[in-house]
């Protein structure tokens, strides 16, 4: 049995209750294999130069994923990610996070592991993130191939989207599909962060969607209102306009 | 005192809770922020009234465990409330009973703060039948409009045979009304257009879109927890803790009245009536 540590990129603005679904649900399947024993997972917010609209401060997505995360006795947020200068691609957090793993393993996992056998690091993320490796100049191909090959995808459907279907257009993915794992939400549940956005602007009740004491933190801060969903307007993704063709993030709705 | 054409309004849903989930509880979110930003209401209670043992369903398990969840999922509102008068009934009460229940209750409490004449008033319009079969709410100043929280799906249920008395249907839409949360993918103004006493209705029956698919199917729930995956952040962290506490839902719970015929049909079916 391999120990596993599933890592979610994304804005998390803010974190809701679908996004800590994805881990129940990843990890129940993992198990359900019989080969994989999850042993944590993370939560690693985008930095502030991510430049996408609606983004609030790092430190208060982080301070809600926090809050939303206290009950979780395997799934942590990490901070890393967030306080880098420039944007930082997930192969990149995924690379650090396996060579911090091995200093300093108590941070990021809730159970013991057999010494000698550090856990695997997998990629969690929605269906939609399938298809963005095939949008032309998004991700490097030699990142597409390191995600999937050396790391791992565990990928959630939600609503009609076709994991399959962008996994056989991919040579790459077809090709690792032994490392990827498509998880079915039985469930229809579409709670995105831009509708939980979209409906405390306009004054509309979010409870049960998101945990109680992020919608408190969200009134105390004053956190999303039409200004704060003004930020970034106008400017290009991090990702878009960095030299270099960069892989966009998992989690953005 | 509410500004004049603001009738406040109390949320009555009537349903399994076997067990509560958090689509249970945004159904009441959806419906108050729905109401209230039309100008004409403001809802100032939610009541959860969970069915009976009698209602006969599959996989029900006891009204006392329903309740206490339902309880521990509303502790953090400060407006929906559960009420055990239905589930202590030894018998499945129908529908429209539970509705007039509350009702009385509702009046009997306006009673205690109101003077004695404003009572007599109310009591007395009660009793006129052409106020009760009055769409029109503005009419009904002098106290709280009950109304019954459902979804799609039990409009849609009224059309199927032996399911509903027709006179309590007329009674529930008529002289109460129906906040009913609608999914995409279902079209309950055809069910209003096919029936006859809900198109007569139709004002009262206010439809609420749900601006995000929520699905969390208590059905869906039970069967997660049978084969024991998570059903976490699909209802309250204590509903889950006094699930695992009580072990509730196994296979063998499931089995509870697997060959029974539902309450309701055992009594509206072949005239037999209790």
């Amino acid at each position: 049995v391999e120990p596993q540590l599933l890592l979610a990129c994304g804005s998390f603005n803010p974190i809701t209750n679908q996004h800590m679904r994805l881990f129940e649900l990843a990890r129940d399947h993992l198990h359900s294999t019989g080969q994989y024993q999850v042993v944590g997972g993370i939560v690693s917010p985008v930095s502030d130069s991510y430049g996408k609209q609606g983004l609030v401060q790092a430190k208060h997505r982080i301070a809600m994923a926090k809050l939303a995360l206290q009950s979780s006795n395997w799934v942590r947020v990490d901070e890393w990610e967030s306080q880098q200068p420039d944007w930082t691609e997930t192969v990149v957090t995924m690379r650090y996070k396996t060579c911090t793993l091995n200093t300093l393993p108590s941070q990021y996992h809730a159970l013991p592991f057999p010494s000698g056998h550090s856990p695997q690091l997998k990629l969690l993320c929605g269906a939609d993130f399938l298809d963005t490796f095939k949008v032309p100049g998004l991700w490097q191909d030699e990142h597409v191939e390191e995600v999937a090959g050396r790391f791992g995808l565990v990928c959630v459907s939600r609503g009609r989207l076709q994991p399959e279907q962008a996994m056989h257009e991919s040579d790459t993915l077809s090709r690792h599909r032994q490392n990827i794992f498509l998880v079915r939400e039985w469930m229809r549940n579409e709670t995105s962060a831009t509708e939980v956005r979209r409906a405390l602007r306009r004054g509309l009740s979010v409870k049960y969607l998101i945990p109680d004491s992020v919608i408190e933190y969200i009134h105390k801060h004053h956190l999303y209102t039409e200004d704060s969903e003004r930020r970034n307007k106008d400017v290009v993704l991090r990702p878009l306009s960095k030299q270099v063709q960069q892989p966009v993030n998992s989690w953005d709705d | 005192m509410d500004p004049l054409g603001v009738t406040p309004v109390v949320l009555l849903a009537c349903g399994s809770f076997n067990p509560i989930t958090n689509m249970h509880l945004r159904m009441f979110e959806l419906a108050r922020d729905h109401l209230e930003d039309s100008g004409r209401y403001r809802v100032v209670k939610g009541i959860i009234s969970p069915v009976g043992d009698g209602y006969k369903k599959k996989g029900l398990i006891e009204a006392c465990h329903r309740l206490q969840m339902a309880r521990l999922a509303t502790e953090n509102s400060d407006w929906i409330t559960v009420d055990s008068w239905e589930s202590l009934q030894s018998e499945w009460v129908e529908t429209a009973k539970v509705i007039r229940h509350h009702y009385e209750e509702l009046l009997a409490a306006q009673a205690d703060s109101n003077d004695v004449d404003t009572v007599k008033h109310t009591k007395k319009r009660r009793m006129d039948e052409n106020y009760f079969e009055s769409s029109s709410h503005q009419k009904r100043r002098d106290g709280p409009q009950l109304m019954l929280l459902c979804g799609a799906d039990v409009l849609e249920s009224f059309g199927v045979p032996n399911l509903w008395r027709q006179e309590d249907i007329t009674e529930i839409v008529g002289r109460y009304g129906l906040a009913c949360i609608t999914r995409s993918g279902c079209d309950p103004h055809k069910f209003i257009h096919q029936s006859d006493v809900l198109w007569r209705h139709r004002k009262n029956i206010h439809i609420i879109h749900e601006w995000v698919a929520n699905e969390i199917s208590a059905t869906h729930v039970r069967r997660a927890l049978r084969r024991g995956r998570s059903v976490r952040y699909l209802l309250p962290d204590a509903v889950l803790q006094y699930i695992q506490e009580c072990d509730l839902y196994s296979d063998v719970s499931e089995q509870k009245n697997a060959d029974v015929v539902l309450a309701p049909l055992q009594r509206y079916t072949g005239g037999s009536s209790s």
